[in-house]
């Protein structure tokens, strides 16, 4: 997969969308490990959640143009244009969304769904931005995550069995810090099949990218 | 916004809403974006469809006479209303407008091609 062009992105948008990084990268590198079993899935809906700067659902929608239609969701709105103009300036067809997680896509829909979502270990209460000014929530947002980093993830989990299609993937950027062993028993539970994919030690950071799938019953 | 991802829109997540589905769509302003006819995925992507849904973006894309407003059997042989579905869903793009929730009147704003479907805390 080739990696889009983000240079019409600049310093400023940059103060309010997340800037494309080892962690963006790595959830590209773990798509494109698994091209092959994503080409025989045949995904119809691809959905990024947080896809601020738009990268990933960019390669992905130039990966399956014509076949899949890729669908963007950010509660950033900066973001939300963010994407839209990175898959313009990089020939790609993306919709884009203004919401939270996949909160208005009809039930079981999603065939193919990607999270790097906000893992930053922080306290709740810089999470919920008490004191933060309106123009730099939306950064904070990219990133916090609350107790464990895991505040927004484990929102998700919660509802993924009514937003992955029956035969539907979703790959899931991770820190050591999340706590990765105990969400895939957690999945487990849910009857979900969870392994870790790819793993990539960068300065500072352990990251992880999870795959689920459903079990077949 | 692209009719074929309308037609995966909802507004079950407000309280108290049972189906909310299909949106109440209006456009007010729309492009028509040329993009490559794959009838194979056009044909694949009918199943994940609401045909209601369809027809109901026909008619207020004033693409009605189009589409049938039964979905017809045999679809994949009939190249003439792949290509017709084709431009519906994956070539009128939706600039300016509005999603209403059919049950609670809720409208969610769709401006420079994006919907705004955020829900304040107090909705869901």
């Amino acid at each position: 997969m080739e990696t889009p062009h983000t240079e019409h992105l600049t310093s400023e948008d940059y103060e309010f969308v997340y800037e494309p990084a080892e962690d963006s990268f790595l959830l590209l590198d773990a798509l494109e490990k698994d091209l092959q079993f994503l080409e025989e899935q045949q995904p119809h809906l691809c959905v990024e959640i947080g896809s601020g700067s738009g990268v990933i659902i960019t390669a992905l929608s130039k990966k399956f143009s014509n076949s899949a239609l890729c669908l963007a969701t950010d509660i950033n709105p900066r973001a939300c244009k963010a994407t839209k103009s990175t898959a313009l300036k990089n020939h790609a067809q993306v919709e884009c969304l203004n919401c939270n997680l996949t909160q208005p896509l009809r039930k079981r829909s999603v065939d193919l769904l990607v999270f790097n979502p906000p893992y930053v270990v922080t306290s709740d209460e810089e999470m919920q931005l008490q004191n933060i000014a309106a123009t730099e929530r939306n950064l904070v947002y990219s990133w916090a995550g609350g107790q464990d980093g895991r505040r927004v993830t484990d929102i998700l989990l919660k509802q993924l069995d009514d937003i992955l299609s029956p035969n539907g993937v979703l790959y899931l950027l991770l820190l050591r810090e999340n706590k990765p062993e105990e969400i895939i028993n957690y999945l487990t539970k849910l009857r979900f099949k969870a392994v870790k994919f790819m793993e990539r030690r960068i300065p500072g950071e352990h990251l992880y990218i999870l795959k689920v799938t459903r079990v077949s019953t | 916004m692209k009719l074929s991802t309308y037609n995966f829109l909802t507004s079950m997540a407000i309280k108290g809403v049972k189906v909310g589905y299909p949106l109440k769509l209006t456009i007010n302003k729309k492009d028509v974006v040329e993009t490559e006819f794959n009838p194979t995925f056009v044909e694949r992507l009918l199943p994940k469809l609401d045909w209601s849904a369809v027809y109901g973006a026909a008619q207020v894309a004033e693409l009605a006479d189009d589409i049938p407003a039964v979905q017809p059997e045999n679809i994949a042989e009939n190249e003439l209303l792949l290509q017709k579905l084709h431009h519906l869903l994956f070539e009128v793009d939706v600039i300016e407008g509005q999603l209403e929730c059919p049950e609670t009147g809720r409208v969610f704003p769709i401006a420079d091609g994006i919907p705004n479907m955020l829900l304040n805390e107090d909705e869901v």
